[in-house]
């Protein structure tokens, strides 16, 4: 039997009304190696602070603070 | 009137000089359409996260100003025929991100407001020059509220790598079962 393990909303348990793009390490927490967004039924974050972390994730890429694909096989 | 940001990546190697003139071609922009400067933060060179335009190192310069929404369009206007400029994101503030300027700004208030009590029993002794000291008061409660804001940020930042463990001991546990 698999054990459910509830997972909660980083956000919403710290208290955070804005993810801020600046914030490179926070965002790290939700990306994979490679720099993708870790969807939403896996890192448990709301709905609501997903839309957030995507728009800002997505800003900091275009401003070259994370990457669009970081491939370490080469 | 809106508050906006616009955050925008220098060449790196182009001298200091010239990093100065070029934010006050921007901040001359802003002002020249009836926009005023809040805050100007130079983050310095940093590492990008990938290259643009053969370039590994970037000057990243933050303007946060508030004006009529003409002004994003202009400075976009310049920023594309400056060679100089790397990349450039104007952003305008949401409601969240007000949200939590107001949020800061309250607390802010809130741990003034409970400093001061802190203070004054200390200072009941001499109550006979209380005028000349209320203002010393003022000057020392500003101080502590820094120094608390200052000692809170250093404490987060370690708590935050220490949560990433359980995550990472949870993923394993999945795997087992």
């Amino acid at each position: 039997m698999k054990v459910k393990r509830k997972r909660t909303c980083y956000f919403e348990e710290n208290g955070i009304v804005y993810i801020d793009f600046k914030d490179e390490k926070l965002l790290r927490r939700f990306l994979t190696e490679q720099g993708k967004i870790i969807p939403r039924h896996i890192s448990g974050t709301s709905a609501k602070y997903q839309r957030q972390l995507a728009t800002a994730v997505k800003r900091a890429r275009h401003l070259a603070l994370l990457p669009y694909v970081a491939d370490f096989t080469r | 009137m809106a508050i906006y940001e616009t955050i925008f990546i220098l060449d790196s190697l182009i001298p200091p000089k010239d990093i100065e003139t070029t934010i006050q071609k921007y901040s001359a922009i802003i002002t020249e359409n009836g926009g005023k400067v809040r805050e100007v933060d130079k983050w310095g060179k940093r590492r990008l996260a990938y290259e643009i335009q053969k370039k590994q190192y970037g000057f990243y310069v933050a303007i946060e100003f508030e004006g009529p929404g003409t002004i994003p369009r202009l400075l976009e206007a310049d920023f594309n025929y400056n060679d100089k400029v790397l990349r450039f994101l104007t952003y305008r503030y949401d409601k969240n991100k007000l949200k939590a300027i107001q949020m800061d700004q309250d607390k802010a208030k809130a741990k003034k407001a409970e400093s001061e009590p802190v203070v004054n029993p200390v200072k009941e002794d001499a109550m006979d020059d209380t005028i000349s000291e209320i203002s010393e008061e003022e000057t020392e409660t500003k101080d502590v509220a820094v120094e608390e804001t200052e000692s809170v940020e250093s404490i987060e930042e370690p708590e935050e790598v220490s949560e990433e463990f359980p995550d990472a001991e949870e993923e394993g546990e999945e795997e087992k079962s």
